[in-house]
């Protein structure tokens, strides 16, 4: 009898030892934080909560947190800054806008919103120039529509989609480009231009199928690296508006390099995407 | 008339004393005194040695506008010598402030005064060059004002209201110990980063081949930088707020990074950050979204506050990612802006295996890199690559296949600064007829035994560079090293060839990434020896140095003996470190202790038993490390044993009798690194018996633990496994061949 006794003293000393080992000398505050459901409610707790040291429960009803914590440890700022950074505002901190657009559909609670400053920008006298000279350009590009520049278009339409390492949309613009491609009329070709089409169209459909029928960007790209190659063929012969860049990555195609058609001179690698978006270098200018 | 005549007359002298009157005004002397103190910091909790300027960490912002005559009394008061260098300016050569090489160390309880002309604008910055001062608190502001008349004035950017910015990182470790550390490759730092790369995480995330194929690279685990940070400061403080600031405002932040080690990404979370200066010259405005600013460089940056009620998170994160630090612009609620997340290590780890050639130099695969533009450390950027780290083995093959390609919330719209994009509003060209001297430096490096050196010699391996007043430097620098540099010119700025032509940016430091190759020229117009460095603190301390030094020059008041001064300047740079561990085992203590500099290494290893039948056992080697990678290093070695084992003779697998007992020896040897970073070391000794080894020590199995093993000729193999449990103390269990086995304490330095 007189050993349960102890027993139970020691247990209840345990417990309130281990409530106490929970987090010292604890200080608690109340505060809103904006958040819709319950699962806003795991989200807010978990980015609050470091063990030992501060603890969130958040009210999904009245949208108020009770947060205890450790005032030698950490403070009210430190907690309510991890919470925003996990997509959620409160009254001294909004979350980055990146942070709340990853929050699931069901979590993006209704945001206050800032109330913006209208700029007036002060255009300087340089950047006046550069426009004009953009709208010079406009009008000078006016003139007829040549016959294969809706091929080229579609090219560099189905580049930018492997820049952005996008299967899908590489694949629709695959489709657009040869639907360009079957309504060529070779009649209206110039001759050297004539020449060029005779020997490369059948590959140029070929890859550009291959590229349609499939979502796989590495797939994509394999076809890619013969299409640039035949397009450039293609594109040497024609006569251009703008300048063309030619560019090579000598990494891509497993280091044996490959080369692509830009309208920029700044890289941007279809063959790696942002991995390594600045791959590679301009090899020849065509005007 | 006469009457009107008069006045003018009269008004002339009036006129004149007004114009004097001005002038004394614009060159006016500046005078800051600055008392240098040692004080006690607590960034952490607890509290440490650090130094202070007139009472503050950073020193104080100094301003000045074009024109005046800087007067500058430091006041040392600490126990050790000290100095002040004006980082990026043009002056005489005896106020560079490089203590050996332009002036006498200022000693203690002395005052020296710094007085120079003030011919130049922008932000810059200063700092102590002795010794790793500016780690513990010897870096401040130093703004140069345009004077509001100058032709480049610029409205919208030079009346902005201005903020000084100077970034720095804390250390609780003494930098000393630091330095001391980084050259024994100990790797604390790395535990208490959670970057080890150990074999254990590796399978963990299917990369076990990466690894293996690194090791057999002979590379230990690398880091984008090497040392542990405590803290990250802005202007001294982790979290700060500049709530003067309104809707509306465009803010100028002089910046200027005065860390020692730490290279910072800048972002903003009220839009874009517009780039308008840098190393104190103008650029033409370029906006982006974030910006790397290198060790010791400075940038001018323009920022909006956006909306009302609201302050806009301004974000410093050294490029390790461990922490940072913010400051926020305007009043009201925080908006912040999303840290950037984890490195993906094993990616970063994959990439330098393609890029590390077997021999130890690297290879670019044609890629012609330079100028910042293409950043191979990308691959470990999950904020542009993506989250995904290839997760289970199974998985590995297919994901290699997609490798490039199926990565989630890629986002390659992030625009970046590089070099490329900085464009000088003014010509920059220097003179046609000049004589061009072209120099070439390959920036090379030890990772292993942290050896940072130019064209694989450190300072202490070679004398000044001369050059002639009037002639064009033009530098082409390769870095063939694995990590990237800050090369720091003092006294001039250089132009940078970055395809802009004439109006290439001028700079007076240029980070250099692995396997870039950049070409930079000045002119020789401003006599003197000046330093030119790697502004990596613990880089320069390692002896990536040189000193360009004008032919003919007229001595220097401040350094009457310039050959004893450049001697003491080459030993700083080539120091001895010491390092020291023993095992205190139930069979016996091992141990060992070593001193070693750039090339040479002291050192002796023991084994101690507790009984005359285990034995004592000592071997000493002073070595040499050859080549560029130190993977050779011949040694003459001192053997002494005493063992009691009745007089029996071992044989060794040569056929060679051996006795254990009481024997001395002298050997010739050679020990070299194999791929796996086994240690394969042969020695001969006097007596004709020779003894091949193979050795390794600390296999990195999981983060704290690590493996070892020894087998040589003798037939003596041993095999251990310590657990690191402190920067000085680990636990450790062995079996020996000759002790047998055991379990101990290992204690090291």
């Amino acid at each position: 009898m007189k050993s349960i006794k102890i027993l139970m003293a020691i247990t209840l000393l345990l417990s309130f030892t281990a409530c106490n080992a929970q987090i010292k000398n604890a200080k608690t505050e109340s505060v809103k934080i904006y958040g819709n459901c319950g699962m806003c409610k795991s989200t807010i707790e978990k980015a609050g909560n470091v063990k030992k040291v501060a603890q969130v429960e958040w009210n999904k009803d009245t949208k108020m947190a009770t947060l205890t914590y450790d005032p030698s440890k950490t403070n009210q700022e430190e907690i309510l800054k991890r919470i925003a950074l996990a997509g959620y505002d409160s009254d001294q901190f909004l979350a980055p806008d990146d942070a709340y657009a990853k929050l699931p559909g069901c979590c993006q609670y209704e945001r206050v919103k800032k109330t913006e400053v209208i700029l007036t920008e002060v255009v300087t006298d340089h950047s006046m120039h550069n426009h004009d000279s953009a709208t010079d350009t406009k009008s000078e590009m006016k003139q007829e529509v040549k016959e294969l520049k809706v091929v080229f278009d579609n090219y560099f339409a189905l580049k930018d989609a492997l820049v952005k390492s996008d299967g899908n949309l590489a694949s629709a613009k695959a489709k657009e480009l040869l639907n360009a491609l079957n309504s060529v009329q070779m009649n209206k070709l110039s001759n050297k231009e004539h020449t060029a089409w005779m020997k490369v169209m059948k590959d140029l459909k070929f890859d550009t199928e291959h590229i349609e029928e499939t979502k796989d960007v590495g797939h994509q790209r394999d076809h890619f690296n013969t299409l640039s190659d035949n397009m450039y063929q293609l594109l040497k012969v024609s006569k251009q508006e703008t300048p063309t860049y030619y560019q090579h990555c000598p990494m891509a195609n497993e280091g044996k390099g490959a080369n692509w058609l830009s309208k920029e001179n700044a890289v941007k690698n279809p063959y790696y995407g942002s991995q390594m978006l600045t791959c590679g270098k301009t090899v020849e200018t065509i005007e | 008339m006469d009457n009107q005549k008069n006045i003018y007359e009269k008004l002339l002298p009036i006129v004149v004393l007004l114009l004097v009157t001005t002038n004394a005004i614009a060159q006016k002397v500046v005078r800051y005194d600055l008392y240098v103190k040692d004080t006690i910091v607590n960034f952490t909790g607890k509290e440490k040695r650090a130094i202070a300027v007139n009472g503050q960490i950073p020193m104080p912002t100094l301003t000045f506008i074009e024109g005046d005559t800087a007067e500058i009394h430091v006041h040392n008061r600490l126990k050790v010598s000290t100095s002040l260098h004006w980082h990026g300016l043009y002056l005489p050569n005896k106020e560079d402030g490089v203590p050996y090489l332009t002036q006498m160390p200022i000693e203690p309880n002395t005052t020296h005064v710094y007085r120079f002309p003030i011919i130049q604008n922008g932000t810059h910055w200063y700092h102590s060059h002795s010794g790793l001062q500016e780690q513990i608190g010897m870096y401040g502001s130093m703004v140069l004002l345009k004077r509001t008349d100058d032709l480049t004035f610029r409205k919208g950017i030079d009346d902005l209201p201005t903020v000084p910015i100077i970034l720095s990182e804390w250390t609780d470790y003494n930098p000393d110990n630091v330095h001391r550390m980084l050259h024994n490759a100990n790797d604390w730092f790395a535990i208490k980063k959670n970057t080890v790369q150990s074999y254990g995480e590796a399978i963990k995330a299917g990369r076990f081949k990466t690894k293996l194929t690194n090791e057999w690279k002979r590379m230990l685990a690398m880091d984008v930088s090497d040392v542990y940070y405590d803290k990250f400061l802005i202007n001294g403080t982790s979290e700060s707020q500049l709530s003067q600031f309104k809707a509306g405002d465009k803010v100028r932040l002089r910046i200027s990074n005065g860390g020692a080690s730490s290279y910072f990404w800048l972002t903003y979370a009220g839009g874009k950050i517009t780039v308008v200066a840098n190393d104190g010259n103008d650029v033409e405005p370029v906006a982006v979204d974030r910006l790397i600013i290198g060790v010791s460089e400075t940038y001018d940056v323009i920022v909006t506050i956006p909306a009302e009620n609201t302050s806009y998170e301004f974000l410093a994160t050294p490029e390790d990612r461990t922490k940072s630090a913010s400051i926020y612009l305007g009043s009201g609620i925080k908006q912040l802006v999303s840290p950037l997340p984890k490195l993906k290590y094993f990616e970063g780890m994959k990439m330098m295996n393609d890029m590390m050639k077997m021999d130890g130099t690297m290879n670019d695969m044609g890629m012609d890199m330079s100028l910042q533009q293409m950043d191979m450390n990308t691959v470990m950027y999950p904020e542009i690559t993506g989250n995904k780290e290839p997760m289970k083995k199974d998985k590995m093959q297919k994901m290699e296949n997609m490798d490039h390609s199926q990565h989630s919330s890629v986002n390659s719209n992030i625009v970046t600064l590089n070099y490329a994009m900085l464009k000088s509003p003014t010509k920059t060209t220097l003179p046609q007829d000049a004589p061009i001297r072209e120099l070439k430096f390959e920036l090379t490096g030890n990772m292993n035994r942290y050896v940072w050196s130019m064209d694989n010699i450190v300072l202490s391996e070679t004398d000044k560079i001369l050059i002639k007043k009037g002639e064009i430097v033009r530098i082409t620098l390769y870095n063939n090293s694995m990590m990237r540099h800050p090369m720091h010119l003092h006294g001039h700025d250089f132009r940078v060839i970055n395809g802009q032509g004439d109006y290439a940016p001028l700079k007076n430091v240029l980070d250099i990434m692995p396997m870039e190759t950049n070409v930079i020229e000045f002119e020789a117009n401003l006599e003197g020896d000046w330093f030119f460095h790697c502004h990596i603190l613990y880089h320069m301390m390692a002896g990536m140095n040189r000193v360009f030094s004008y032919e003919n020059q007229a001595p220097n008041p401040l350094l009457p003996d310039k050959k004893w001064a450049y001697k003491k300047l080459q030993r700083e740079s080539n120091e001895l470190h010491f390092m020291f561990q023993n095992d205190f085992a139930t069979n016996g203590n091992d141990g060992m202790t070593m001193l070693q500099n750039t090339r040479w290494s002291f050192g002796t290893e023991w084994r101690l038993g507790y009984n005359d039948h285990h034995g004592y056992e000592s071997e000493t080697h002073i070595g040499r490390y050859i080549g560029r990678n130190q993977w050779l290093m011949p040694f003459v070695g001192f053997d002494w044993r005493y063992r009691k084992q009745n007089g029996d003779f071992e044989k060794n697998i040569f056929g060679q009798n051996n006795t254990k007992d009481n024997r001395t020896q002298l050997s010739l040897g050679v020990a070299y690194t194999l791929p796996m970073l086994v240690i394969f070391q042969t020695e001969i000794y006097h007596d004709g018996n020779v003894r091949v080894q193979l050795r390794r020590e600390d296999i990195p199995l999981t983060k704290r633990f690590r493996a070892s093993f020894m087998i040589n000729t003798d037939k003596e193999y041993m095999f251990g496994l310590n657990y690191i449990a402190g920067k000085n103390l680990g636990f450790r269990t062995h079996y020996d061949s000759d002790m047998g086995f055991g379990f101990g304490l290992t204690l090291n330095y």
